[in-house]
């Protein structure tokens, strides 16, 4: 029995962890793609948590729950991806800050300060060793092929 | 048996440390630091878990466990959201795996057909439509990280702290029983072919009650086991997919009907979206009424 209680913990934790990451993330990304993967990372673990009671408690509902919490993520996922490249196309970027002028005509604005400069990283190509040998060329063949 | 909060209360500040410094803003050498903070963390968190009785089922549980949470750490850290997106999808795989030696077969497999392949396709799909050339500045800031961190750390500390309270002073003999009482009602109550099960279902309850007796004196053996063999006539059946299949078109009927027309209104709404946002955008394409100037209401 205890192992059963074993079970449920480690899997609670694992959902406690999912949901809190989750949160963390959709609270401060900015990219709204990013955010609604967050927002499907809580649902995720929602659903370990809800399989691991199903389990402990030997019934169906928690899995069956599951199933229709995946159905109404894929509805949210429809809806809020064709929201998101609407306003893709009205102003060119993914930014949640751009649409603050929507927010309550009390709230402070939030401003931007001391963006990071962006990344540069040199780019490293392979380096290639020397295969196969240069075929020589006949004197004759280099009057008609100029560009060799 | 007394649980020690104070090493809960360290470990959540570690994670809540570890997962600011690897959010954006923060240099390498600082991303480094916090990945070594927040696994420390971790480490002491899952620590305390109690340990499975069986030794494959304690190693695959701590591999997939380490794996969903790392890189659903990954997935809020990374800058580019490809990689985030990837990521999760790693996330969801090992999270699938998880429900899947759970027992959850279906559901399983549901997780990575209807997940990382339909939704996460899309989203990736979406991310190379809208994304803008190079890495934007908006992925490489974040609102107030360091509230987000604590928030979460906030909510990791409480929750572990309530499991550790509940599930330490569990008396098992007592939840065995109610268990099987409550198990076994909800037996009676989703068989359609009660008679041949339900004869199952008292022998199970005959062994164990016999079981319980043994207990004391020795240690039943595994195939023996009266919480397994109860589990195999419900969530473990063999007919795994058959049980589950009956039980979601027979009581939850309707709820799988009002899913369907939920699927439909999603799709008519996608579409109407689109259609609609883009008719707006021809109508005035020179007065872009949501640039940044605008004069605030």
């Amino acid at each position: 029995m205890m192992n059963e209680v074993a079970w449920l913990h480690g899997y609670q934790f694992v959902a406690a962890m999912l949901f809190s990451i989750g949160l963390i993330g959709f609270l401060c990304r900015r990219n709204m793609i990013v955010m609604f993967l967050c927002a499907e990372m809580m649902l995720q673990g929602v659903s370990v948590s809800l399989v691991s009671w199903g389990r402990f408690h030997n019934d169906w509902d928690g899995q069956i729950l599951t199933i229709f919490i995946l159905a109404v993520a894929a509805c949210e996922a429809g809806i809020s991806l064709a929201l998101v490249l609407m306003v893709f196309e009205r102003c060119g970027k993914l930014d949640i800050a751009f649409w603050q002028h929507t927010r309550e005509a009390n709230q402070p604005e939030y401003v931007d300060e001391g963006l990071p400069e962006p990344e540069f990283e040199k780019p490293s190509w392979p380096k290639l060793t020397p295969a196969g040998i240069e075929p020589e060329i006949e004197e004759e063949e280099i009057s008609y092929r100029s560009h060799v | 048996m007394n649980v020690d909060y104070g090493l809960y209360v360290i470990a959540a500040a570690l994670l809540a440390v570890g997962v600011w410094l690897l959010l954006p803003p923060h240099s390498h050498r600082a991303r480094v630091f916090g990945a070594v903070l927040g696994l420390a963390g971790l480490g002491m968190l899952a620590a305390q878990l109690p340990a499975l009785n069986v030794w494959v089922d304690r190693n695959v549980f701590r591999v997939l466990a380490a794996v969903t949470i790392v890189s659903a750490v990954a997935t809020i850290t990374c800058r580019s959201p490809v990689y985030c997106a990837i990521w999760f999808a790693l996330t969801l795989l090992a999270s699938g795996a998880l429900l899947f030696i759970q027992g959850a077969q279906f559901l399983g497999v549901a997780t990575v057909a209807v997940y990382a392949g339909a939704i996460l396709v899309t989203f990736l799909f979406v991310l190379m439509l809208a994304q803008p050339e190079g890495h934007a500045y908006y992925d490489r800031v974040t609102w107030e990280g360091n509230l987000a961190a604590l928030a979460g750390a906030v909510l990791v500390g409480v929750l572990t702290m309530t499991m550790a309270s509940v599930f330490t002073g569990v008396d098992a003999e007592a939840l065995a029983s109610e268990l099987s009482t409550t198990s076994t009602t909800a037996l009676a109550l989703a068989e359609e072919d009660s008679a041949a099960d339900a004869a199952v279902a008292t022998d199970g309850e005959t062994v164990l009650a016999q079981a319980d007796d043994d207990a004391a004196a020795e240690n039943p053996p595994p195939e023996l086991d009266p919480r397994l063999q109860e589990l195999r006539q419900g969530v473990l059946h063999g007919d795994h997919v058959a049980r589950l299949g009956g039980q979601l078109f027979s009581r939850y009927l309707l709820a799988v009907e009002i899913a369907g027309t939920l699927l439909l209104v999603a799709l008519v709404g996608a579409v109407a979206i689109v259609i609609h946002g883009r008719g707006s955008l021809r109508q005035q394409p020179a007065a872009d009424p949501f640039a940044p100037g605008r004069p605030q209401p």
